[in-house]
């Protein structure tokens, strides 16, 4: 299966204290850049043009079949895509990442103490209203082990979860955690119907069954080959939500050729794409429009054995300064990605913009530089090392980035050695120590589950990350990312996870190549989807639907 | 037979999956590391760790209770997503069974009795056919009769059964354009030398009707090798149209058996696989059963010549 890695532009959200105030937390808003502070992701937008007029069905088209409809399984594009579309969190990302009242509202009457009120008059397509029990039997089924979920993690500062009223929860932790809600506002809080998933049993989520979620599109059949359809909900708790769609397909389609073909043909209406090899055949179309927004992800080079040379920074830091990023980001992405200064896409600067933005901007961008890299290596006195990049030359990006590796490490002596394995073998360099072995590391996209640099980068640099490889411990960074974690003034997390990155972006613990940009590519006919990488993790189709010109 | 091959069939696909590398598990991950502790739990569920003929052996019983086992990609029953995929391959290798018999008998046959630029222009095409892959063909077709003149759809299954026979109409092409050029080789050759032979020269010199001859004397001894390729080739296209599938995005067994082969989704594999060995011995038997039609010194029960 091909991993198609999206990287993702980031977008400064200034609009995030507006949505934090606002009701719905829905709105079709653009982004406007923090003023005194340039965006990185100037240029990109959010949010495409609502859509006006009624389209009777929309085949849109993801790399591969959607496999599960559990959120507590979704972990790749495809089940994003397919739970973000019909249901929703306790709370919400906007397109520009700010995190606001979703299912309910949040306050904190203290920094270990979490109450979320169920807004009035919220309830599922059956009609029934979301109850405190739903919401916690829902953010329960991540940590049962029975069910193997894959977000327990994001709950370990968590000490209980109860009803405590009548449309009230309250999440009690055992020290502050303002991650929390970051998650919370992602995949691991999609808020379901008790009772419908226990009369599910264990066909809830595939094929065999059904699911009960609360949003503006509803399941009508998930069928593996066919894909997953949806429909308007008739009884959608929000009345200013209008679906215009009458039936959208996520269909899976693996091949590039018979995607882009599709598209051009209008077998296909729409899709969301980065490191897109037939970009520039589709933005010629006349018949496709194709926007760019922030995307939330890196295309990263992901160090696993720091006991080999690159266990030296020198030469990590050798290796990042030969690297042609811009000839990947020509290549692989056609320009569709940004030069990185950070291990963390600028696209996830969902709160504390202007703080981002200003520590983003003073820091280098990741320039070649040969003479560097090279003075680099022989403080090292690294010359003449090997290093393994794992790969698959089945995998047209993740190849071409490691081709640039062997010229980066040519231009400076260092020899680097390829190795490749199938496509659906790359995937186990991920999960097995055992595929790790031999290889000193290996090409990846990665994102965090909702828009904050730290998302992502803890989950390579603390130390019971879930992707730190090989016990990479750097103090400093710990204590910034473990206090961010504590602290609840936004500007001031912001500082700290700004420290974080800076040091991180010099000692380089995985060498970050591009950030993608977000693509989505409609039909001409069709408009109103979410721009940003926000689509992953909150419903990205409430303005989809026509153009209004024929 | 149909057991025996059944049995040996799965036993040799069992010990291959097991031995690729890879791990099924991998193929949930979308590329990002998933908690261990998740990991090793679904690894017990579907008894990952056991030793090689543990595994094999809680398959066959399953089997034998007909239960197919469950996809651990999907969590449905194999059953359930084979029937659901198995008409569409069944009816994409049908119409490409029946173009490549039409055109390539007809072409051979045609060919075959004459000899000039037709017959030349045959071997040319022929030539030319054999050489291309069906992806390629896919990729071709689809570009000129899809984008270009936009006279057929790119992909899918299509809703209708007209609009099913519309669907599969550039898949099949694909799908029999190389396996085309063989039959209309050997129909060809196998015509041309029951042309030659006395018992139609005597025929002729005889002054029996060129019409009678053809057909009584010459295709009806020619049939035996053009059956025998046939039978070879519609066999063969139950495997090819995996290829066809993926590249026109149908729903089909053969993508399906692709993509589960590759994320080591070991029941869906051996579930598919049975079913195409089963097709496959079956197409076989049938082509013997024609044999003994065809050939009045062949009994079914003994070899054909």
């Amino acid at each position: 299966m091909s991993g198609r890695r999206k990287l993702i532009a980031a977008v400064a959200g200034a609009a995030a204290l507006v949505l934090v105030a606002s009701a719905c937390g829905r709105s079709a808003t653009t982004t406007n850049p923090s003023p005194g502070a340039s965006s990185a992701t100037a240029g990109l937008v959010t949010t495409t043009p609502a859509g006006t007029a009624p389209v009777d069905s929309v085949v849109w088209a993801v790399y591969r079949d959607v496999n599960s409809l559990d959120p507590i399984y979704a972990f790749d594009y495809p089940e994003n895509t397919a739970d973000s579309l019909m249901c929703e969190s306790l709370l919400r990302q906007a397109p520009d990442g700010a995190i606001g009242p979703g299912l309910a509202t949040l306050s904190t009457p203290d920094p270990t103490t979490l109450v979320f009120t169920i807004k009035s008059g919220v309830t599922f397509w059956d009609g029934n209203p979301v109850t405190p029990d739903d919401v916690v039997y829902s953010l329960d089924r991540n940590t049962d082990p029975k069910l193997a979920g894959f977000y327990p993690a994001v709950f370990n500062r968590v000490k209980s979860i109860e009803a405590t009223g009548t449309n009230q929860v309250t999440i009690t932790l055992k020290e502050p955690d303002y991650w929390l809600q970051g998650e919370l506002a992602s995949i691991p809080g999609i808020v379901l119907e008790k009772s419908f998933v226990e009369q599910q049993g264990k066909n809830y989520g595939t094929p065999a069954g059904k699911i009960m979620c609360t949003g503006a599109y509803m399941l009508d059949s998930f069928k593996p080959g066919v894909g997953v359809t949806a429909v308007p909900n008739p009884n959608y708790w929000n009345p200013s939500v209008k679906p215009l769609v009458k039936s959208i397909l996520i269909k899976g389609v693996p091949d590039v050729n018979t995607f882009t073909s599709g598209m051009l043909t209008n077998a296909i209406q729409g899709a969301y794409e980065f490191g897109l090899p037939t970009l520039d055949q589709l933005k010629s179309s006349s018949a496709v429009k194709v926007y760019s927004g922030p995307g939330w992800s890196t295309d990263a080079f992901i160090v696993d054995n720091l006991k080999g040379p690159l266990g030296n920074v020198k030469v990590r830091q050798a290796l990042s300064y030969a690297l042609d990023r811009q000839g990947i980001i020509d290549s692989v992405y056609k320009g569709a990605a940004l030069m990185p200064r950070w291990q963390s896409n600028p696209g996830t600067f969902g709160y504390g913009v202007s703080v981002f933005n200003a520590a983003y901007n003073s820091s280098p961008v990741m320039n070649q530089d040969l003479t560097k890299a090279k003075q680099l290596m022989q403080e090292a006195g690294a010359s003449g090392q090997t290093i393994t990049i794992g790969m698959s030359s089945q995998l047209a990006n993740i190849a071409a980035v490691a081709g640039a590796y062997q010229a980066a490490g040519k231009a400076i002596g260092l020899n680097v050695k390829l190795k490749s394995v199938s496509a659906q073998n790359y995937i186990n360099f991920f999960i097995d120590p055992k595929a790790r072995e031999g290889v000193d590391g290996f090409m990846t996209v990665n994102y965090g589950d909702y828009a904050d640099p730290a998302a992502l980068l803890s989950t390579f640099v603390l130390r019971e990350g879930s992707q730190n490889y090989d016990h990479y411990n750097n103090p400093q960074i710990t204590t910034d990312l473990e206090t961010a974690r504590s602290t609840a003034d936004p500007d001031k997390r912001a500082q700290l996870v700004s420290d974080a990155e800076k040091i991180a972006a010099t000692d380089l613990p995985w060498i970050p190549n591009t950030q993608p940009t977000n693509l989505v590519v409609f039909n001409k006919n069709l408009t109103g989807a979410v721009a940003s990488f926000a689509y992953m993790f909150a419903p990205w189709a409430d303005n989809l639907g026509g153009t209004g010109s024929s | 037979m149909l057991i025996a091959s059944l049995l040996v069939a799965s036993f040799v696909i069992f010990a291959a999956m097991y031995l690729a590398p890879g791990n099924p598990i991998a193929a949930l991950t979308g590329g990002r590391s998933i908690p261990p502790d998740s990991i090793r739990i679904l690894e017990a569920r579907y008894h990952l760790n056991e030793p090689f003929l543990v595994q094999y052996w809680y398959w066959l019983r399953n089997v034998l209770h007909g239960n197919l086992g469950i996809s651990i990609t999907l969590r449905e029953n194999v059953s359930t997503l084979i029937a659901s995929r198995i008409w569409t391959t069944a009816g994409l290798v049908l119409y490409a069974s029946i173009i490549i018999l039409l055109i390539g008998i007809g072409l051979g046959v045609v060919s075959g009795l004459r000899t000039g630029p037709f017959d030349t222009s045959t071997l040319v095409v022929t030539a030319v056919s054999a050489a291309i892959p069906a992806f390629v063909a896919a990729i071709f077709l689809i570009l000129l009769f899809a984008v270009k003149l936009g006279w057929f759809p790119a992909l899918g299954n299509g809703t209708s059964f007209l609009d099913n026979v519309r669907h599969f109409t550039l898949p099949a092409f694909a799908l029999a354009v190389s396996s085309l050029a063989i039959v209309a080789r050997v129909t060809r050759a196998s015509v041309r030398e029951e042309s030659n032979r006395e018992h139609v020269q005597t025929a002729v010199s005889r002054g029996i009707p060129t019409r009678q001859v053809i057909r009584r004397h010459i295709l009806r001894n020619a049939a035996i090798p053009v059956t025998t390729i046939s039978g070879i080739t519609v066999a063969s296209l139950i495997a090819l149209a995996a290829v066809v599938e993926v590249a026109f995005s149908l729903n089909g067994l053969g993508a399906f058996l692709v993509g589960s082969a590759q994320s080591k989704d070991l029941a869906v594999v051996q579930g598919i696989s049975l079913v195409l060995v089963t097709a496959f011995v079956v197409v076989n038997v049938l082509v013997d059963v024609l044999y003994a039609v065809l050939d009045p010194r062949v009994s079914l029960g003994s070899r054909a010549e």
